[in-house]
């Protein structure tokens, strides 16, 4: 009985609380948004409460390992992880989108899935090993290294939206690993100039920015006018780098940055999800009975568009009360990295905080407009396994870092 | 600076929380924008302007023959929808008396679809129904009229076995091929099945928007709309003016026709006989019409030149003397001699002439069609050197003809007849019999006609086919098939020249005489062949001219008689027709004699043109 309460006293009910909420309230989507397409109807629900099970079971088995295990692990998994980033590039099978996977017989891995968790534990380490100066060049080339070589191999694949979740990572994790301001900005600002260069008015508007931020920095002036001048050449460069490329390889960085090549598809795609979404008003339509999802004129709306179904058939207050779920564990996840003491297990709740909240933000902007249709789903609730059990490991090792807190 | 220290982490930690909680509030925004402020207008457009999705039937592809006459059309017809989502019972009532279908059948019909789906309630629906129901739509919710077409075939135009007919999808084709949509007209037969991709075309999708009880209010987006795409047309590579008198020829009697062009195996005309009126089975399918045609003793549902397998009677000698020759048993100069009978053991199998041919070699054993000269034969060979050659010259297979459920026939063999009899159980006399075309053989008339092309190719021959070229109105090309050639490894040239002199004489004064086109030198084999149902089978095939092959042709009768007596003349005058765009007229024969003048209706007027040989392979157009 002692031994029983011990183990409950470990559980971190504060995360598995609105994971399991977020995860039921998943299902129940699920169900609706397929339920209609009868014979397979069944197999969309089912398939997913197996994996749901499966993810929950996971959570806990996660809980209870060793933490040291995870600490040393880390490295050797996210080798592991590469290698089978580059094994899928040769014996991959397509999916239906851009994804590969690896096919071990019955089972079917998606190893970026995998490489998300695992490169967020490698470089949780290496920045947490004996307080290294992040500032310091060598130390930070690294870091990019290790988060670019996944990024490059998985936007090979062609996977944009998957590989966009690294690059959200490097800021973040720099940041909480005590990046200076001046080092932010040196990284930051030239990809905004790169956007803003093909505008000579947005330029000039940038570069003046840039100029008095500049000015105000408290800087050695050589490092200033070194500053100034990256930003000078990146924006002159730009449009002439462009310029010498031919017509399709243009095309080809153009339908990279817009996954959905048609674009009068995907607007259309998110007018029926706007329709669906603003149809449901305050209380929603009730469960069942969204006649736009039920209309089947959203694809994917059982993956992708999950959200507009909720919305649709739970209103206003459903997505209130789903959306304050998120933040709540965001925030909560947020401050469980201010409470622990090993500086590994901070940087990797940073870490797995921003994979999750990237993937929640990206989604449900797309749902209603704000954010281009990129096929990034959304965790917890939407139709997927792979992404599910990514997304319940990252919670069982949050919750492992939480049982462990005092560790050093 | 220290990096790690605690109060340095909380503010960045306060920064990044206040990026994520200024980020979700964007979002609650954005849903209160939506959900809230602009829910009238969301509202209305979902329940007032649900968007559908409408299938549009495309056109399915036309036919023609070789000379671009068009055969096979099509002519709109009009089908009556119900939506299971916006019909109301009283729809469902009023449309179940007015096409007279019991209103259980409806709602189950409707139950097992698709709630958004138009389900076909009756089709093909008369002028003035179809006015009265367009004119009262506005008064029954969620009926849909739905624009398809059916197959319309010009005057004289009939063939249906080589045509088929189209049907309404079944659970068992939806299985074959998943493309297939609940309530596609599909080709079930004939060349519609066989090119049912290529014919039937692309959907096109129409965006409307329908109020709640699913009125039709206009285009959503017409950009978003697809045109439907023509399905392929067909070019065949029949002639239908000698088809039509092919069939002509075949009117009143059991059997089939096949000509094919033996420099690239098109089929000229194929017939089967007896057959039904095409158009009975154009538009919706009378089931009172089928139950008839299902059970008519005559079957004419049967495509009798490629589905029926008969034995061949003494056409298949040909296939005995190859084989005899080829594996070196004998020499043209063999002889036997023909008492009128052979006896073996218990059996006595005789010979169509009772007085006997006397002695024979294996030239006047062709020409006379001698029963006692092959069974002998057949003796010598034995049983797997006949299979093997009666393999190699394309029989016990199918020939691949672009047309559905071909026979392969039946080639027996050694395994064969142990299975049947059990080992030892058949005798010589099963051997004998196979020599002369009878017996468990069987063959397809195609398949003789293909072997009347592998002999005037001496060995060539190419796979027979209907379709020439196809034009794929989505790609704006005409694609030709080429043409599949085979060889028939492991006979010579020379084995084929005796043969084939053979069946110079046959139709030179010999059983097939009455087959001779006047002025075109001709080879040619009859048959009788016995079966239990009746008369023999009369059986004819020929090449034509002997020197510079243009045609093969096989001709079948059913229970008619002597080949040479009935399928010959068919032939004959098919044959004619081909050449001289004209039947000759005949000299009057004198009842005691076997032999014709050959030359009492000198011809001169072969159309040089139609004696040059065509190139093997079609070159494809540059238009």
């Amino acid at each position: 009985m002692y031994r029983f309460q011990n183990i409950f006293k470990q559980i971190d009910f504060a995360l598995l609380l609105p994971v399991i909420f977020l995860i039921i309230t998943g299902l129940f989507t699920v169900y609706s948004a397929t339920h209609i397409t009868q014979a397979s109807s069944q197999n969309y629900f089912s398939r997913q409460l197996f994996y749901a099970v499966i993810g929950v079971v996971l959570i806990f088995a996660v809980t209870f390992v060793p933490y040291k295990v995870i600490f040393d692990l880390s490295y050797l998994l996210y080798g592991v992880s590469l290698l089978l980033l580059i094994l899928v590039l040769f014996i991959g099978i397509r999916g239906y989108g851009a994804e590969r996977w690896l096919s071990l017989g019955a089972v079917k891995i998606q190893p970026s899935e995998f490489a998300k968790i695992t490169t967020v534990l490698a470089v949780a380490r290496y920045l947490s090993r004996n307080r290294r100066n992040i500032n310091h060049i060598s130390n930070l080339t690294v870091v990019f290294l290790m988060i670019l070589i996944p990024f490059i191999l998985i936007a090979k694949q062609p996977d944009l939206g998957t590989s966009l979740v690294f690059l959200a990572l490097i800021i973040p994790m720099l940041y909480f690993a005590g990046i200076s301001w001046f080092v932010l900005f040196v990284l930051v600002p030239p990809v905004i100039t790169m956007v803003v260069s093909f505008n000579l008015y947005a330029y000039m508007v940038w570069i003046l920015i840039i100029t008095i931020i500049l000015i105000f920095a408290r800087q050695k002036l050589y490092l200033k006018i070194l500053v100034f001048l990256q930003h000078i050449l990146v924006g002159s460069l730009m449009p002439v780098l462009w310029n010498s490329l031919r017509e399709y390889q243009k095309q080809r960085i153009l339908t990279f940055l817009q996954p959905e090549k048609d674009p009068q598809g995907a607007g259309y795609q998110i007018i029926q999800s706007k329709v669906a979404i603003g149809s449901g008003g305050v209380w929603g339509k009730g469960y069942l009975q969204g006649s736009q999802s039920q209309l089947n004129f959203l694809p994917a709306h059982h993956t992708d568009f999950i959200f507009s179904v909720l919305g649709e058939e739970r209103g206003f207050i459903g997505i209130f009360i789903v959306l304050t779920t998120f933040l709540f564990l965001f925030l909560y996840m947020l401050y469980l990295s201010n409470q622990v003491k090993s500086s590994f297990s901070r940087l990797a709740l940073i870490g797995f905080t921003t994979i999750l909240f990237f993937h929640t933000l990206v989604n449900i902007s797309m749902t209603i407009g704000l954010a281009p249709v990129t096929g990034l789903p959304l965790p917890f609730l939407s139709y997927g396994g792979s992404f599910l059990l990514t997304s319940c490991l990252l919670i069982g090792i949050s919750m492992n870092f939480s049982r462990n807190r005092f560790q050093p | 600076m220290n990096y790690w220290d605690r109060s340095f982490r909380t503010k960045r930690l306060i920064i990044f929380s206040s990026f994520i909680i200024f980020s979700f509030t964007i979002l609650v925004l954005g849903f209160f924008n939506l959900q809230v402020l602009q829910r009238e207008y969301y509202l209305q457009l979902s329940l007032h302007n649900v968007i559908r999705q409408v299938k549009l039937n495309p056109v399915r592809g036309l036919i023609y023959d070789s000379k671009n006459n068009l055969l096979v059309d099509n002519r709109p017809a009009f089908s009556a929808a119900l939506i299971p989502a916006h019909t109301t019972k009283e729809t469902i009532k009023k449309i179940a008396d007015y096409f007279n279908i019991p209103v259980k059948n409806i709602i189950y019909r409707l139950r097992s679809a698709p709630r958004f789906r138009p389900v076909i309630i009756a089709r093909d629906i008369e002028k003035k129904k179809l006015i009265y129901l367009a004119e009262n739509q506005y008064f029954l919710p969620g009926l849909d009229i739905i624009l398809d077409s059916k197959r319309y075939y010009p005057k004289d135009v009939n063939s249906p076995h080589i045509f088929g007919y189209i049907g309404e999808v079944n659970q068992k084709d939806q299985e074959r091929d998943p493309r297939y949509e609940l309530g596609d007209m599909i080709g079930k037969a004939g060349l519609e099945r066989y090119y049912d991709t290529d014919l039937r075309g692309t959907k096109g999708i129409r965006y409307i928007r329908v109020d709640a009880s699913g009125k039709e209010l206009g285009d959503f987006n017409p950009q978003l709309n697809e045109p439907p795409i023509h399905g392929s047309d067909l070019y065949l590579t029949l002639d239908y003016d000698l088809q039509k008198f092919a069939e002509s020829l075949m009117e009143d009697k059991r059997g089939s026709l096949v000509a094919i062009d033996v420099r690239s195996g098109g089929i000229l005309a194929m017939v089967s006989n007896p057959d039904y009126d095409i158009r009975l089975l154009s538009g919706k399918i009378d089931p009172e019409i089928w139950r008839t045609l299902l059970q008519d003793e005559s079957h004419p549902l049967y495509g009798r030149s490629i589905q029926s397998a008969y034995p061949p009677g003494s056409t298949y000698k040909i296939v005995t003397a190859i084989a005899a020759l080829q594996d070196g048993i004998i020499t043209p100069a063999w002889e036997a001699y023909c008492p009128g009978y052979f006896r073996l053991g218990r059996r006595i199998i005789r010979c169509w002439k009772i007085d006997g041919h006397g002695w024979l070699d294996l030239y006047g054993a062709i020409k006379n069609s001698c029963n006692v000269y092959f069974s002998k034969l057949g003796l010598k060979i034995g049983l797997k050197t006949w299979s093997k050659y009666s393999k190699l010259l394309g029989f016990g297979k199918r020939t691949g003809i672009d047309l559905p459920n071909e026979n392969p026939g039946l080639i027996p063999t050694i395994e064969y007849f142990n299975k049947i009899y059990g080992e030892n159980g058949w005798t010589k006399g099963n051997l004998a019999n196979l020599a002369i075309g009878q017996g468990e053989l069987l063959t397809t008339p195609l398949q003789i006609a293909q072997f009347a092309m592998i002999l005037a190719n001496r060995g060539l021959y190419h796979r027979p086919h209907l379709v020439d070229h196809i034009y794929n109105y989505q790609t704006q090309k005409t694609i030709y098939f080429p043409i599949q050639s085979k060889y028939v490894v492991g006979v010579s040239s020379e084995v084929f020249d005796v043969v084939r002199e053979g069946m110079h004489q046959v139709v030179n004064g010999g059983t097939g005489w009455l087959g001779k086109v006047p002025g075109i030198d001709m080879a040619g084999k009859t048959g009788t062949a016995q079966n239990p149902h009746g008369d023999p089978h009369a059986w004819f095939m020929a090449f034509a001219p002997y020197y510079h092959p243009e045609v093969a042709i096989a001709v079948m009768v059913e229970n008619a008689g002597s080949g040479g007596g009935v399928a010959a003349p068919i032939g004959r005058k098919f044959l004619e027709m081909y050449f001289y765009h004209k039947l000759i007229p005949r000299p009057v024969i004198k009842k005691d004699s076997l032999q014709v003048e050959p030359a009492i209706n000198p011809i001169q007027s072969v159309p040089l043109d139609s004696l040059s040989p065509l190139p093997i392979l079609n070159q494809p157009g540059t238009e």
